[in-house]
């Protein structure tokens, strides 16, 4: 649906955008996500038309962007992030003018109003003037701009941001019930909106793609690289132990009673041999008592972190890390 | 051209459902009965006067009146269409829509020049009001109503060029106002200029002149191409600055 290759926007004193490429299934609901000024709403305001790209390729349903970009503006329902609406229009009105704008024939205008209303939960506020409602309702009525022309692919720029946390799910569910049928890409920086919402993520810092991949798969590419241990240690010989092993890092140690104390290691990708079996045979071997071990499960919040927070963005990581059969074997063994 | 009738609907809607195109009419009717009555009271004072310019002729054709309310009118009523958009962020909608630049900026001209045509409506009942006392001749009524809309409409494309430059909406008033304000001062240097370029070039932007012209039924094909001039080059300007947006 969308193919967007080495997108580069400069802003003359900002180089937003350099060299962004990623592409979109027709179907799929990827979220688009990245810390404030990662260059999300420039990337969606190129593909929704408003902005020009400085160099690279846009194609959306098969239309190159630049050379047809009526015929890519019908295929879109595009919420931009502040959803500005004319303060002195009802909100019938206003989406009666949008209607016409995307060119919903007379006809079906009534209809499709009436459904986007439904589906984005402003029907009460019908008659309202736009000027009077919510920042909340406000959003919703972008949302309903979005949908009336039914269009195959829905863009929306952070669609949750200043609702409440009933709003926030309520926009969460409608989003789930359209990616039935909408491709969708929408950005955001909350990442709970993504795993929530999202079959896949983009990750974008700086104006580059950092991560990609299904959410599940994101998860994974930090899961099992951190595990803590319970061990029965007096003399601090584990921690010693354990230190002195390949690719293995002590991060943290405290003592939970006496005797017994809590690590966390980390586990580097380079020691891909360095397993959850190989650390307990070690450890058994030293006499230490092994009371509990489990990987501690990264968020996609730390996921995030890592990947967004690199000096120069990271390069994508081609696989799942071998360290992964470590933290299969560790969820089996751990508490 | 899709999408200009929704923007002409919607702009037409935005202007009268707000206060501004109501004051801006209460003025410009006021401003006109005002200057109208003093024109009619000073020929009914001095007949001897009438033979050389009747009312119609006097009002449409020697009143400065006329020409200043346009220089307040036609930027009021501009100053908003881009601007405001801008301001607003709306324009980010509307441009994401699939409608092409012309189609906006003509949408948007169209409904200012509509409302402008419907403020000088009312002041017909002035010649009809006339009629009991007098022939009139409506051709020359014809001429004149053809002159406030071929000055107007010019004004009306500069103001919305203006708009677009801008943000503020008082910025786009003021630059529009300084524009016109310099056009007109420019035409009274044909009561100025010694004869030669500069002259003849005051005496054809003179927009006294062409008024002048037209209360006395001459209709100069030169001054409508000039009026035509100041609608198109500014409309297509705008549709380039809109356009341009995309690369800011």
């Amino acid at each position: 649906m969308i193919e967007v290759e080495g997108l580069t926007k400069d802003y003359g004193t900002v180089l937003a955008l350099r060299g962004l490429s990623f592409r979109v299934g027709v179907g799929e609901v990827v979220g688009f996500v990245g810390p404030n000024g990662a260059g999300k709403s420039t990337t969606l305001r190129i593909l929704a038309g408003y902005l020009g790209q400085t160099a690279g390729k846009v194609r959306i349903g098969g239309h190159d962007l630049e050379t047809a970009s009526l015929a890519v503006r019908r295929l879109i329902g595009y919420m931009p992030e502040t959803s500005p609406l004319y303060p002195e229009l009802r909100v019938r009105e206003y989406l009666t003018f949008r209607a016409a704008l995307k060119q919903v024939p007379r006809r079906e205008r009534c209809r499709a109003i009436a459904r986007a209303m439904e589906l984005a939960a402003v029907e009460a506020e019908a008659d309202t003037l736009t000027g009077h409602l919510s920042r909340g309702f406000r959003q919703r009525v972008g949302l309903a701009d979005a949908l009336l022309a039914s269009p195959p692919l829905l863009i929306l720029d952070e669609p949750t941001a200043g609702l409440d946390p009933n709003q926030i799910r309520e926009v969460r569910r409608v989003i789930r019930e359209l990616g039935r049928e909408h491709t969708i890409l929408l950005s955001t920086h909350i990442l709970s909106e993504v795993e929530t919402t999202c079959d896949r993520a983009l990750v974008v810092s700086r104006g580059r793609l950092v991560g990609e991949g299904p959410i599940e798969e994101l998860r994974e590419q930090r899961r099992g690289r951190r595990v803590r241990l319970v061990l029965r240690d007096t003399a601090g010989a584990a921690a010693e132990l354990l230190g002195a092993r390949e690719g293995v890092r002590v991060l943290e140690r405290s003592v939970l009673e006496p005797g017994v104390v809590r690590l966390e290691l980390r586990i580097e990708r380079s020691s891909e041999g360095v397993e959850a079996e190989a650390l307990l045979a070690c450890l058994v071997a030293a006499g230490i008592g092994v009371r509990e071990l489990s990987p501690i499960r990264a968020s996609l919040e730390d996921v995030f972190a890592t990947l967004t927070q690199a000096p120069n963005g990271v390069q994508r990581e081609p696989s799942l890390p071998a360290d992964d059969s470590a933290a299969a074997t560790a969820d089996g063994s751990g508490s | 051209m899709s999408g200009l009738f929704p923007i002409f609907r919607r702009e037409m809607l935005s202007l009268w459902v707000t206060p501004l195109a109501w004051v801006l009419v209460t003025v410009f009717l006021l401003l006109q009965g005002i200057s109208y009555a003093l024109v009619v009271r000073h020929l009914a004072a001095a007949p001897a006067v009438s033979v050389d310019a009747g009312p119609v002729q006097a009002y449409f054709g020697q009143s400065v009146f006329l020409i200043i309310s346009l220089l307040l009118l036609c930027p009021g009523l501009t100053m908003r269409v881009f601007a405001e958009e801008r301001r607003s962020g709306t324009i980010e909608s509307l441009l994401t829509a699939p409608v092409t630049p012309a189609a906006v900026v003509l949408g948007k001209y169209l409904a200012v020049l509509v409302t402008y045509a419907l403020m000088w409506a009312p002041t017909v009942l002035y010649v009809v009001i006339l009629r009991n006392t007098g022939g009139i001749d409506w051709h020359v009524v014809g001429t004149c109503y053809l002159g406030v809309l071929a000055i107007g409409a010019g004004y009306l494309a500069l103001g919305v060029l203006m708009s677009s430059l801008t943000r503020s909406q008082l910025v786009a008033f003021l630059l529009t106002v300084a524009i016109e304000f310099g056009l007109f001062i420019f035409g009274i240097g044909e009561y100025i200029f010694d004869p030669g370029f500069w002259l003849d070039l005051s005496t054809h932007v003179s927009v006294f002149s062409q008024m002048d012209e037209l209360s006395k039924g001459i209709v100069d094909l030169r001054r409508l191409t000039f009026d035509g001039s100041l609608i198109a080059l500014p409309l297509f300007v705008t549709a380039r600055v809109v356009d341009s947006w995309r690369w800011g």
